[in-house]
């Protein structure tokens, strides 16, 4: 299970975002390049379809694996009051040949990306990772040399902590009372429900860049 | 025992186990003679021979093999899916979880939630899972498990296997005299048994997996994922003569 919110912002602002990060976390970034395959059963296999993601960590001397499975949203009424999503999601590093396996299986490309940026990962109230990246396409099949931004001038911003059916409220007010932090830079809210950048965004980033971060938001 | 030359095949003491490489293992399965099946007094015979040749009991070990079956919408699902895909927990590493589809020459090794995650897929169930289980013996720079292959939630014995086991070296090349030595001294104590059937080592050739000469846990993965297959043949081989 996890927790996620996400927002957007210009790559204008990401420095500034950057310097907010360390001051909010006091761990340093750790670079991220994400190759991202999401795969879909074909027609006939399983009583319904069903979707896996490999990523394959680039950043690594050697490329490593990993297979994340993200399940349904907790749902009802107490879901929807809650401003963060909760979600099933399951995952388990592999060695290098799981693609040719869940080929083998019965799954097909769906499409794939690369995800290039960075990421803060920390515990405050809960471990929350925090991963600022461009979203690229390839032009190629599976050819992340050369890869485009979906979304020119704009980052992805994603929270994430993991999270049980026991504990996730807590996690929740973690994740919540740390976005706060953001606010004047960015809105975090649920994946899906679109909210554009702040318009307090340009003022804050000014603020952050001229003194390093010094000045409280 | 310590420093008996046995044959051409020196059992030296058991001073330390190489941690940084894995030791090399073959993986025998029985094959009863035509018209006979394996029994428990042959595990018995077996276990019995391993301690005549100052095999040192050490306690038992488990593994377990599940056969994955694809599901869907249509009645017949027909062949378009893999029929031999196999998930592997082995033994001395609890914590991995290994996939091979033999026909596909593919092993992966991953952790074991991968287990559940196949579950939620929901595109693959596990419905059969065999388990090998028995004791272990240390004899020298050798470890020798005998076990007994029986379904999950039964008792009833569908084959036997041994694992044996070189500490010291960890290339499959060059351990295959030693290996082969010493699986020749083991044949030859058992054969005074007379026990209808013997042990089979059949290699699966590991370059066609992707895998390299050093050893590893998907080395023994695809064994057993082999041993398997060929234990099936065997048992519709014989039903068939029936």
């Amino acid at each position: 299970m996890e927790c996620v919110v996400q927002g957007i912002i210009e790559t204008k602002h990401v420095e500034a975002l950057e310097i907010l990060l360390q001051g909010l976390c006091g761990v340093h970034r750790e670079s991220l390049r994400v190759h991202e395959l999401c795969l879909k059963s074909v027609p006939n296999l399983g009583l319904v379809s069903s979707e896996i993601r490999l990523l394959c960590d680039l950043e690594q001397p050697e490329p490593t694996w990993t297979v994340r499975h993200v399940g349904g949203a907790l749902r009802g009424a107490g879901a929807d009051q809650i401003s963060v999503l909760v979600r099933n999601m399951m995952e388990s590093k592999v060695s290098k040949n799981a693609l040719r396996l869940f080929y083998a299986l019965g799954y097909k490309l769906d499409h794939e990306l690369l995800r290039v940026g960075f990421t803060f990962q920390f515990h405050r109230g809960a471990q929350i990772t925090v991963t600022v990246s461009s979203v690229n396409k390839m032009l190629k099949l599976h050819s992340t040399d050369e890869a485009v931004p979906v979304t020119p001038g704009i980052q992805l911003v994603e929270v994430t902590a993991p999270a049980s059916s026991e504990n996730y409220t807590e996690v929740v007010a973690a994740m919540s009372s740390f976005c706060e932090y953001l606010a004047p830079l960015l809105h975090l809210s649920k994946p899906g429900v679109s909210t554009g950048v702040v318009p307090t965004a340009a003022a804050a980033a000014a603020s952050l860049m001229s003194d390093g971060g010094g000045t409280a938001l | 025992m310590w420093g008996r030359e046995w044959g051409k095949l020196k059992i030296a003491p058991f001073h330390f186990r190489v941690t940084s490489a894995m030791p090399i293992k073959w993986i025998l399965h029985w094959q009863p003679n035509p018209g006979t099946t394996v029994n428990s007094q042959i595990l018995s015979e077996v276990s019995q021979c391993a301690e005549s040749i100052n095999g040192v009991k050490d306690g038992r070990w488990k593994s377990t093999l599940s056969f994955y079956k694809a599901m869907g919408r249509e009645q017949t699902i027909g062949n378009e899916f893999p029929r031999d895909f196999v998930g592997i927990s082995l033994a001395e590493q609890p914590s991995k979880y290994f996939l091979v589809i033999r026909g596909q020459r593919l092993v992966v090794e991953a952790e074991t939630s991968i287990q559940a995650i196949m579950e939620k897929l929901q595109s693959y169930k596990t419905r059969v899972a065999l388990n090998f289980e028995g004791n272990q013996y240390q004899l020298g720079d050798f470890q020798l498990r005998v076990g007994k292959v029986v379904p999950m939630h039964s008792e009833s014995l569908r084959g036997i296997v041994m694992e044996m086991e070189y500490l010291p070296i960890s290339s499959w090349e060059k351990s295959h005299q030693m290996m082969g030595d010493f699986f020749d001294l083991w044949q030859e104590a058992l054969s005074k048994r007379s026990l209808s059937g013997h042990f089979v080592h059949n290699e699966p050739n590991f370059r066609e997996y992707g895998l390299t000469d050093q050893y590893s846990f998907q080395h023994t993965a695809v064994q057993y994922a082999s041993i398997t297959a060929q234990m099936i043949a065997t048992s519709q081989g014989a039903n068939q003569q029936r």
